[in-house]
């Protein structure tokens, strides 16, 4: 089903620019301006202008604006170094708050009507969770080395030929789980609102889906940051 | 964090069909089909194991 209005793309149009009307483009510049695409530029964009206009420059006594922020990297970085330990939440903070930042006005920008989620397209969310799916091995191996094998085995060295596979499918399916639970929840929201904007949009019928979801954007931000956080967490501490 | 409950339910699938995709893959691409359907068969009971191994586990946790 096709998005009712985006503005950005009926912009783009508006300018010449070959604008795909299916999910996505054949040509590099129509894959470039697939609506997932434009709309996650608009939010890079304030992601960098609005702290910046907000915030100003950082001083001793903050703001009203600098308190915001402040109260932002705070609490993200508190929950992560609650999980992980201060060193390590400090090294991991720029990777998991980059996907808080992103991800909550990616999920919430939806709920506006002309404007889409980015993450309610698979490949924003598959892209997102290879990355931490990577680094996350890629820690586990940096801490321990050829010893995160251990991680796979199991409490007992009998067990090994049972528990390998089993350890191997499980980690695998964190990586579909992840992306396929963020895509599946601001892809629902967004679908359910588009029919509801068709049927009863003069008579507000999309009211209550739009309060639920707001819910659901904002839970699906935690749930990605917290699990990448124990994903993280657990490659780094030892095997039990 | 009630949130991370809501993640059992698609991780169990999640993990069957991994398990189940991956047998498939040994026994119709790898074997050509001549270890069809026993290969399908364990490693679905693998994926399957894999999902309520992961529930035990998330219900076993005591910091969440």
């Amino acid at each position: 089903m096709e998005h009712p209005i985006l503005f950005i793309s009926l912009l783009l149009e508006a300018l010449g620019l070959p604008v795909p009307h299916g999910p996505i483009g054949d040509t590099l510049l129509s894959k470039l301006c697939a609506p997932y695409m434009t709309y996650t530029w608009l939010i890079m964009g304030m992601l960098i202008i609005l702290p910046k206009i907000t915030m100003g420059k950082t001083e001793m006594v903050p703001g009203s604006g600098q308190n915001f922020w402040e109260a932002c990297v705070g609490g993200i970085e508190g929950f992560m170094s609650e999980h992980m330990g201060e060193k390590r939440a400090a090294m991991m903070f720029p990777m998991i708050a980059t996907f808080a930042f992103y991800i909550l006005p990616a999920n919430m920008i939806g709920l506006i009507p002309g404007f889409m989620s980015p993450t309610s397209s698979l490949n924003i969310t598959l892209a997102m969770t290879i990355i931490v799916w990577v680094t996350h091995h890629f820690l586990g191996l940096k801490y321990h080395g050829i010893k995160y094998i251990n991680h796979f085995t199991g409490p007992m060295w009998w067990l090994m030929p049972l528990m390998l596979p089993i350890e191997i499918i499980s980690n695998i399916a964190r990586l579909l789980s992840l992306s396929i639970r963020l895509f599946g929840n601001i892809m629902a929201k967004e679908t359910l609102l588009g029919i509801l904007f068709m049927l009863v949009g003069a008579f507000f019928g999309p009211l209550p889906i739009l309060c639920l979801g707001v819910l659901v954007s904002v839970v699906q931000t935690m749930v990605f940051v917290l699990l990448s956080t124990l994903y993280c967490a657990g490659a780094m501490e030892h095997a039990h | 964090m009630v949130g991370i409950f809501g993640t059992v339910g698609i991780h169990v699938s999640a993990s069957i069909f991994i398990g189940l995709g991956f047998g498939y893959y040994l026994d119709q691409k790898v074997f050509n089909g001549k270890t069809s359907p026993w290969l399908t068969m364990i490693f679905l009971a693998f994926g399957v194991v894999a999902g309520f191994k992961h529930l035990y586990q998330i219900s076993k946790r005591k910091d969440l």
